[in-house]
């Protein structure tokens, strides 16, 4: 007789299970809608797969247990009055305005007004009864379920009850942003939340969109935000996104950002990940043509016992490609920051440019980082370099600071910003680069 | 100004200074010259307070307090400021930003008002005319790439900046050209006063044609083995050190 290996888990997956039902009990015959459906294969899918421990190569690192202990509930109610998101707003940015709270969509709080021209951003549902996008929109679901194993992709699917579909159309430049804000209320019981966003842009199209994840203040508990962001790049389009991260201590976050580009393409990634208890960050691109051009530019600050894990996949499958990846990070305290960076250059990727550098200041004994960048390589034209350091404050700088007046954790303050700026300046939006600035700015300062 | 009284150094263990004297007063200008090895560079950096110096006898007094209780952030608002023989570079540390943050930083600490933009921008202008630094410098990188004069211009702008009771140069002028040379002496010369002082280490006498110094004294082996007005420097220039080892060896410890 086979010996059947208990799955650790398998609790853990019964609870989600359990919250689906019960959210089901209350549609009321929305059920045979084509998103619910989605959404009911997804936790089926759920039902076969597990979840990963630290023997799986890429978890070696970050351990979920933590992540899934809590007995999670959905959308916990929370009172959240426009005076207390005002921290949030990013100071001169008009922006199309998206508010959720505890995985829920807030309207009263949210500031969509008259979409520009060529920018269409609805939920999902509604997307799927669009008859202009449902058939897009399902392939892009559908892709992103295709073959999966990633337990918490399932995961999000099956509970993303207000996920957002952004359509950018063909050769309309959209100078508005759309800025996403995940805010977090806990309290005594433990919230868990979906996010997914499918955003499409069509050709020679170019829009920028800024995710932040927040905790209340004041707030106090534990939470779990899966976040899904699909971007689904046609030719020679443009895409920005930003994604600034302050949850609060006792928050998790596991993302994961798929991305297919096709040729001529842009994608950049901006992101600062300055909050949670744990966090985890999948960025991955396939490319589908030549000429694309990826950037994956992260910064990471963790302190007390933060955990933060960046994964970055570039799957260079065509010639003529280029990617740049810059992370750059703090550890102090008892924090553990993890960077795996790997890119794959195939056969026939000639002429690729791949660039790849992580870099840390490890302040403290007990803080630690493990970074590990792979760069494998099967074609024989391309220009690919990757480069990992780990290291401390230059201490004649401190000296030399100190010597002109700062006092030493001025000094220290000054050299660690200037140690991130380097990322944060690749930012191209002005005012979510200065509100980036002072998020991190107040973290040195706590 | 300061008192160095019977001041021992070591450094792992290392004696380097051997029991220094010296008297500045406000207004005064002192030259320290010597060869190389002789506890110079040790002198000025145990003024600026560098930690890995270990100070084992004596006592240094700076306006009336205990100079080698105070941090090295604390000397610096209290007014004493050493321009470095070869100044740090600092990456992503825009120079301007860090002029603004020391400037007020020490403002405050002195019980002063911060300056707020508009008036850092009309201080900076005026003090970067002073030693005739280029402005683009502002916006690089602090020191980062410059050029060893525009380090020392950089560095005598911060000196201007910060208005100092006692400024320190260490080896300010070793490698320069006289264009640069002359931009260091012009800066001491415009910051003399009768409430400030310097101390002056250098290698080479020709710095001392353009600052004319009150005082000269030599360090040798750990010790002032000679101190004079301005004419001392030239009688080195012409003869060396040797002479002075000589007069010294003969004298007890």
């Amino acid at each position: 007789m086979p010996t059947v290996v208990q799955d650790r888990y398998a609790e853990v997956k019964a609870r989600f299970q359990q919250l689906f039902e019960a959210q089901h009990i209350q549609l009321n015959g929305h059920a045979s809608h084509p998103y619910h459906q989605f959404r009911a294969e997804a936790i089926k899918k759920l039902e076969g797969l597990s979840f990963p421990t630290r023997r799986d190569e890429e978890w070696k690192y970050t351990s979920v247990n933590r992540v899934l202990q809590p007995e999670y509930q959905l959308e916990t109610p929370a009172e959240v009055t426009a005076e207390q998101l005002k921290p949030f707003l990013i100071e001169g940015l008009d922006a199309i305005r998206l508010v959720f709270i505890n995985g829920a969509f807030r309207e009263e709080l949210s500031d969509i007004g008259r979409l520009p021209q060529g920018l269409t951003v609805m939920e999902l549902d509604n997307a799927l009864a669009d008859e202009r996008f449902q058939e897009m929109v399902q392939r892009q679901l559908d892709s992103l379920m295709e073959g999966q194993t990633d337990p918490f992709m399932v995961l999000n699917a099956a509970f993303a009850r207000h996920g957002i579909f952004i359509h950018v159309a063909k050769n309309t430049v959209i100078e508005k942003p759309v800025y996403l804000i995940h805010l977090a209320a806990p309290g005594d019981v433990p919230t868990y939340s979906s996010y997914l966003n499918i955003v499409f842009a069509e050709q020679s199209s170019e829009a920028s969109f800024i995710e932040g994840l927040f905790e209340l203040p004041g707030a106090e508990g534990a939470y779990f935000n899966n976040l899904v962001n699909r971007f689904r790049l046609k030719p020679n389009s443009h895409t920005h996104h930003y994604r600034l991260q302050q949850e609060g201590l006792e928050g998790f976050l596991i993302s994961n950002v798929d991305i297919e580009q096709d040729g001529d393409s842009t994608y950049s990634s901006y992101s600062v990940d300055l909050g949670g208890r744990l966090v985890r960050n999948n960025l991955a691109t396939t490319l589908n043509n030549q000429g694309t051009n990826t950037n994956f530019y992260g910064t990471y600050f963790a302190k007390g016992e933060q955990h933060i894990d960046n994964h970055t996949f570039i799957d260079h499958a065509m010639p003529h490609c280029q990617s740049n990846e810059l992370y750059k990070g703090i550890l102090t305290d008892k924090a553990h920051g993890v960077f795996n960076g790997k890119v794959l250059v195939r056969k026939d990727a000639q002429k690729t440019n791949a660039f790849q550098q992580n870099s840390s200041l490890v302040l403290s004994d007990k803080a630690q980082m493990d970074s590990k960048p792979q760069l494998e390589i099967f074609a024989d034209d391309v220009r690919c370099s990757h480069g990992a350091t780990i290291g401390q404050l230059d201490e004649t700088a401190v000296f030399y600071l100190r010597s002109r007046g700062l006092s030493d954790a001025q000094a220290r303050a000054m050299l660690q910003h200037a140690f991130i700026e380097e990322v944060i300046e690749f930012m191209k939006l002005e005012p979510v680069k200065d509100f980036a600035e002072q998020l991190i700015m107040k973290k040195f300062e706590e | 100004m300061l008192t160095i009284k019977n001041l021992k150094v070591s450094i792992e263990d290392k004696e380097i200074l051997k029991g220094i004297n010296l008297e500045v007063k406000p207004g005064e200008v002192h030259a320290i010259m010597g060869p190389n090895g002789s506890g110079k560079s040790t002198l000025a950096n145990v003024l600026a307070g560098r930690e890995e110096y270990e100070v084992t006898d004596g006592s240094i007094e700076y306006k009336g307090e205990d100079l080698l209780e105070m941090e090295v952030d604390e000397r610096a608002q209290a007014g004493i400021f050493m321009a470095f023989q070869y100044p740090v570079e600092i990456p992503g540390v825009s120079t301007s930003n860090f002029l603004k943050s020391t400037v007020n930083a020490v403002r405050k600490a002195q019980g002063k008002d911060e300056l707020n933009a508009v008036q850092m921008l009309k201080l900076i202008r005026e003090k970067i005319n002073m030693v005739g630094m280029n402005e683009g410098l502002l916006k690089r990188s602090l020191n980062e790439g410059f050029s060893g004069g525009e380090k020392k211009r950089s560095e005598m702008l911060q000196m201007a900046l910060l208005e100092p009771k006692l400024a320190i140069l260490d080896e300010t002028d070793s490698g320069l050209d006289i264009d640069a040379l002359r931009i260091v002496a012009d800066a001491v010369n415009q910051l003399r006063s009768e409430d400030r002082s310097f101390i002056i280490v250098t290698h080479y006498q020709r710095l001392l044609n353009y600052i004319v110094p009150d005082k000269v004294h030599v360090l040798q082996g750990g010790r002032i083995v000679k101190s004079g007005d301005k004419n001392l420097a030239l009688e080195l220039e012409e003869k060396g050190y040797d002479w002075l080892k000589e007069e010294a060896g003969s004298v007890p410890a």
